[in-house]
């Protein structure tokens, strides 16, 4: 997932998920080694332990995070099932939320075995409160307080999009960077200041995921591993012609449906036998190309205003469509000229997870943040700046 | 066990259903009705009463986890029950496979085999 040339403005997570502050590359060897002598360390050091569990789309997500004495945390394991619906069709909450109740116990039941960890050894169970699909959300909620009651832990309910950002700061170990958060559903610009997230750009629409994923629908693309994921394959044959598609950023905030619109009178044109400007025919991977193109520049100015606003050299990248190599290596250039760098993370961490819900709950419940039972509930619509982020100065 | 009553217009919500799930033990009969008690029901058009209760008045633990619904039609009052069905019988799975006693067992004939 990896772009060789940027290795200089992009930062790789360690590879077997220890988390640390990285400031040179280590070979293999010596990662295997510093991961081996982690472990032992943390077997006599005191530690926090919490279950995540994530259903706001059509992931689930559950996983076991260990938080040391020392502030490093350690991923225990991080299982992921997801609903793929059929070519042409989207994920409907109904559908969705029957997914996750079908697999919960399952998903759950291999994060435990990964972690090797007992019942006793678990501190809280965290649980994504929102923002998202309702019936999804609800389902996994449920399940997540029938943990809690059978196992006499405390719950937390989690922002998703904190859970983002905590997880990517965790891995990466960027300091203060300007957080652009893309995905199916969301689509933020933030950045951090006096105990919040602060949302400085958003979209005003759709989120650019979705607009990406509602395209796949239109070109009847494969939702398999994602829609997303494919249009991207699809857009690496493109390059020859650049087709004309509005360009919708509105000062710090930016705008997708209008580009959806068009790009799917654009694959309408293309199915009735339609040209491009060089006069040959528009085929599916000038369509994508082009789409990718103009969204992905509408990201990296209001990221770079958001920057320049701010003071930042830092861009952080987290949420599905941060997977996405076209969209790392614009930021990448961006990031260069203005001397700074851009921090990214594999499909892992940047695609819906459990593991985050785990890391930023814990986060919270180590500043004394519970979530009694009768509040246990979840929202469609949980905005980031709503939480006190206690755990920061 | 389930009682449906029809006619009567009881303040305007004339379909009603009762639901009684029994549970091995008054313990899970409370999880369950502490899960599933969070949740509002979605339509103004139900109204949902959870409670536990004895199977039988001569015994003493609660075992027994209550759902009386009142709905103004039946199809509202199937769309809410169905739906509480699911959400149940997660509950159900999660008890059956994730409970601490069930997780240890798990964990002893792992041990055992290395």
């Amino acid at each position: 997932m990896w772009i060789a040339g940027y290795e200089k403005n992009v930062a790789y997570p360690n590879p077997d998920g220890v988390i640390g502050r990285r400031d040179s590359m280590h070979t293999q060897e010596q990662g295997q080694q510093a991961a081996a002598r982690t472990r032992r360390k943390l077997v006599e050091a005191i530690r926090r332990i919490a279950l995540g569990c994530e259903g706001s789309a059509n992931k689930l997500g559950i996983g076991v995070i260990a938080h040391e004495d020392g502030g490093e945390a350690v991923v225990l394991s991080n299982v992921r099932h997801t609903f793929v619906s059929p070519p042409g069709t989207g994920f409907l909450p109904k559908d969705t939320a029957r997914h996750h109740r079908a697999f919960f116990v399952r998903v759950a039941k291999q994060a435990l075995a990964d972690a090797r960890v007992s019942v006793a050894d678990v501190d809280c169970v965290c649980y994504t409160r929102g923002p998202g699909m309702g019936g999804p959300l609800s389902s996994v909620a449920i399940a997540a307080r029938t943990l809690a009651l059978l196992w006499g832990k405390e719950l937390v309910g989690v922002n998703h999009c904190v859970g983002h950002i905590e997880m990517g700061r965790a891995i990466t170990g960027a300091e203060n960077p300007v957080v652009l958060y893309v995905s199916g559903g969301n689509t933020q610009v933030i950045a951090y200041a006096e105990q919040r997230y602060r949302i400085f750009g958003e979209a005003l629409d759709i989120a650019v995921g979705n607009c990406l994923d509602r395209f796949a629908r239109t070109l009847e693309i494969s939702n398999d591993p994602a829609p997303g994921y494919n249009i991207e394959q699809l857009a690496k044959k493109g390059g020859r012609v650049l087709l004309d598609l509005p360009y919708t950023v509105k000062g710090m905030d930016c705008s997708f449906s209008g580009i959806l619109a068009r790009a799917d009178e654009l694959a309408a044109l293309m199915k009735a036998g339609g040209v491009g400007p060089d006069g040959e025919p528009i085929t599916p991977a000038d369509l994508c190309f082009s789409l990718q193109e103009t969204i992905f520049a509408m990201l990296v100015e209001i990221t770079e205003r958001a920057m320049a606003h701010v003071g930042s050299k830092q861009v952080l990248i987290v949420g599905g469509v941060g997977c996405n190599e076209r969209l790392q290596e614009m930021m990448g250039g961006m990031a260069a000229e203005r001397g700074g760098s851009v921090y990214a993370t594999d499909e892992r961490f940047c695609i819906d997870n459990g593991i985050m819900i785990a890391h930023a709950g814990l986060l919270a419940y180590e500043t004394g943040f519970r979530t009694p039972l009768e509040d246990s509930t979840c929202t469609q619509r949980f905005r980031t700046d709503e939480v006190f982020v206690k755990w920061r100065r | 066990m389930a009682m449906a009553t029809p006619g009567e217009d009881q303040d305007g919500f004339p379909c009603a259903l009762t639901i009684n799930v029994p549970f091995p033990s008054a313990r899970l009969a409370s999880v369950a009705h502490r899960a599933l008690g969070v949740d509002k029901e979605l339509s103004a058009l139900v109204q949902r009463q959870l409670s536990t209760t004895t199977p039988t008045p001569a015994e003493k633990d609660e075992t027994v986890l209550r759902i009386e619904y009142k709905a103004t039609t039946n199809r509202m009052l199937r769309v809410a029950v169905n739906s509480f069905m699911e959400s149940l019988a997660l509950v159900l799975e999660v008890m059956a496979e994730l409970d601490v006693d069930v997780l240890e067992q798990q964990q002893q004939q792992q041990q055992d085999r290395t």
